[in-house]
C-alpha cells in the first residue's frame, strides 16, 4: 500500500514537472539557489513603499506589482503612464530629445504629501519643450529573461533598415544614449532587463538604489527641501539583484494546445505576412543560467523598430521617430485586455486593424481575408 | 635570498613612495582623480563657453550631466577604429556618443578625460 503511495506521489511529481509554466511560475529547472533567488525576489517586486521608506517624491506606482499585476505579479496592469519627448527632425543635433534635463521622459502621476504640500502639484509637469505626450500601457513581463539572453546577433539579423528585400518591412535597431542595441521599452530604447528594472525603481516609484543613486528633479528643478525624507540609496543593491532575479526568471506562458482552426490561423498569420515583424521564434545564446542558455522563446517579435504610420505616432525615443515602434513580442498576448502600446485597441484584431506603415500590407492582407480565415488568425493569437 | 627579495623591492618601493610624497601641482582645471565617469549622448556643446552637455542614465530613469571642458583636457576620438587621435571640443557634435572622466567642483562638474567612442546611429 505504502509503495503505491510512493508510486502516485512520484508520477504526480514527473507530471507538475512536465506541466507547462502557468503564468507567474519560474522558468522549468531552475537551481534551488536560482529557485530561492526568485522567490525572494517577488517579496521585493510585491512590496508597496511609503514615503518613509523612499517611495517618490514623484511616483507612478507604490509597487512593481501596482502596474504589473493581473492575473499575478509580472502580469498585465490597467494603469497608463504618461512620457513626453520633443522631436526636432534635420536640426544639428539629435532628432530626439528625451527631455531629460526637464524631469522627462517620465512624467509621473502622483506626488506624495510631502510634495504636494510643497509646490502645489498633483503630478509631474509636463515642459512645454515637449512636442508629443505619450500614453503607455503596463505589459506583462513574462519571458523577459529569455529576450534579455537573445544576442544582439540574432536581432540584427533581421534587420533590413533599406529593405533590400523589397517586402516592404525593413526593421531597424535602436540604440540607447551609449550606442549600445537597444531592445526593452515600446520603443526598444533600453539595452538590458537588468537596466530596465534598476531605472524603474527610480521612474515608477521614486526609489533611489546603487544603480540610480540620484533622486532626480521636478520638471528639470531641484526637488524642494524636506520633501524625500529617506536616506538615499533608498533601496539596496541585494534587493536590486532579487527583484533582477524575480522578473528575469519569470517563465513565458506556455501556448495553449492548438485548436486545428489555430493551427491553420498560425499558418494564415505567416502567410498575410504578420510573421514579417512578429518572427516566431528567437533564440538565447550563453548564458550563465541553464534556464535561459541556448532556448528556443516564441516570443512573436523581432525587437526592431517599424514604422506604424502616423495615426500610432506619439514619441520619439533615442533612435525610434514618432511612428516607430518595436514590434510588440505576442507571447502572453492572451492575458492582454487592451492592446498596442496605449491600450486604445480593445481586441487583438482592432489592434490588427490599426497598423498602418509598415504593417499596411499584412493589414490589408488580413482585412481580404475570408472570414473563416481571419477567425482563424484571432483564433490562433488566443493561443499564445 | 628571501631577504634580498625584500630589500629589493623595499629599494624599488621607496623611491616612489618619496616622490608621491613631493608636492606637486596638477593644472589647476583637473582633479587630480577622477570622482565619476559618464559614458552617453552629446546633446549641446558650446564651444565659446566650453561645455558639454551628456545625457546619460539607466533605463528610462536619464539626466543629463554637464561638464565644463578646460582647454588643458585632452579628448581623443576612438570612433570607428580609430587609435584616440587628439581632436578639438568643436569637433565634437550632438549624438557624439562619448567617455568621461570627470570630477565635482564649487563651480560644478570639470572634465578630466573625454573619449569620443562612436555615434548614435542604427549601425554606429
Amino acid at each position: 500500500m505504502t509503495r503505491g503511495w510512493i508510486a502516485l506521489a512520484a508520477m504526480c511529481s514527473v507530471a507538475a514537472c512536465r506541466r507547462p509554466p502557468q503564468p507567474g511560475e519560474p522558468l522549468r529547472g531552475l537551481s534551488a539557489a536560482e529557485r530561492a533567488r526568485f522567490d525572494s525576489g517577488k517579496v521585493v517586486f510585491d512590496s508597496a513603499f511609503t514615503p518613509e521608506k523612499g517611495l517618490g517624491p514623484l511616483f507612478n506606482g507604490r509597487a512593481c506589482a501596482s502596474c504589473h499585476e493581473d492575473p499575478v505579479s509580472g502580469g498585465v496592469g490597467e494603469e497608463v503612464e504618461h512620457h513626453a519627448t520633443a522631436f526636432h527632425p534635420g536640426g544639428p543635433g539629435r532628432a530626439c530629445d528625451e527631455l531629460a534635463a526637464l524631469g522627462g521622459p517620465v512624467f509621473q502621476d502622483s506626488v506624495t504629501p510631502l510634495l504636494r504640500a510643497a509646490l502645489g502639484i498633483e503630478k509631474e509637469p509636463v515642459p512645454p519643450q515637449a512636442t508629443a505626450i505619450a500614453e503607455r500601457t503596463s505589459p506583462d513581463i513574462f519571458g523577459f529573461g529569455l529576450l534579455d539572453a537573445v544576442p544582439d546577433s540574432e536581432i540584427l539579423k533581421y534587420a533590413d533598415p533599406d529593405d533590400r528585400n523589397g517586402d516592404g518591412i525593413s526593421g531597424r535597431p535602436n540604440r540607447f544614449l551609449d550606442g549600445r542595441l537597444g531592445r526593452f521599452g515600446r520603443k526598444a530604447f533600453v539595452p538590458t532587463l537588468r537596466e530596465f528594472n534598476d531605472g524603474a525603481f527610480l521612474a515608477e516609484i521614486g526609489i533611489t538604489s546603487p544603480s540610480v543613486p540620484d533622486e532626480g528633479t521636478v520638471a528639470g528643478k531641484p526637488l524642494p527641501a524636506g520633501t524625500d525624507p529617506a536616506p538615499d540609496p533608498e533601496l539596496g543593491a541585494h534587493s536590486l539583484e532579487l527583484t533582477d532575479a524575480f522578473v528575469r526568471l519569470l517563465a513565458p506562458p506556455a501556448p495553449l494546445k492548438q485548436s486545428s482552426e489555430a493551427r491553420r490561423g498560425s499558418a494564415i498569420f505567416a502567410q498575410v505576412g504578420c510573421a514579417g515583424c512578429h518572427v516566431p521564434t528567437l533564440r538565447t545564446g550563453d548564458n550563465p543560467i541553464p534556464a535561459l542558455s541556448h532556448k528556443e522563446v516564441a516570443a512573436y517579435t523581432d525587437l526592431l523598430l517599424h514604422d506604424m504610420g502616423p495615426a500610432l505616432a506619439d514619441i520619439c525615443f533615442g533612435l525610434a521617430t514618432p511612428s516607430e515602434f518595436r514590434t510588440e513580442p505576442l507571447m502572453g498576448l492572451r492575458l492582454a485586455t487592451h492592446f498596442l502600446h496605449d491600450g486604445r485597441a480593445k481586441t487583438p484584431e482592432q489592434a490588427i486593424q490599426m497598423h498602418d506603415g509598415e504593417g499596411a500590407r499584412a493589414r490589408d492582407m488580413f482585412e481580404a481575408l475570408p472570414a473563416a480565415d481571419r477567425a482563424a488568425l484571432l483564433m490562433f493569437l488566443k493561443t499564445l | 635570498m628571501h631577504r634580498v627579495t625584500l630589500l629589493s623591492l623595499a629599494s624599488l618601493i621607496a623611491p616612489l613612495a618619496l616622490a608621491a610624497q613631493q608636492p606637486t601641482s596638477p593644472p589647476a582645471a583637473q582633479p587630480t582623480v577622477p570622482h565619476d565617469s559618464v559614458r552617453g549622448a552629446i546633446r549641446a556643446v558650446d564651444v565659446r563657453a566650453r561645455t558639454l552637455e551628456v545625457t546619460t542614465g539607466v533605463g528610462y530613469a536619464l539626466r543629463v550631466v554637464r561638464l565644463q571642458v578646460p582647454a588643458s583636457v585632452p579628448i581623443t576620438d576612438r570612433k570607428g577604429g580609430s587609435q584616440g587621435e587628439p581632436i578639438k571640443l568643436a569637433e565634437l557634435k550632438p549624438g557624439d556618443v562619448i567617455r568621461a572622466a570627470f570630477g565635482g567642483r564649487a563651480t560644478g562638474f570639470v572634465a578630466y578625460t573625454i573619449e569620443r567612442v562612436g555615434r548614435m546611429e542604427s549601425t554606429p
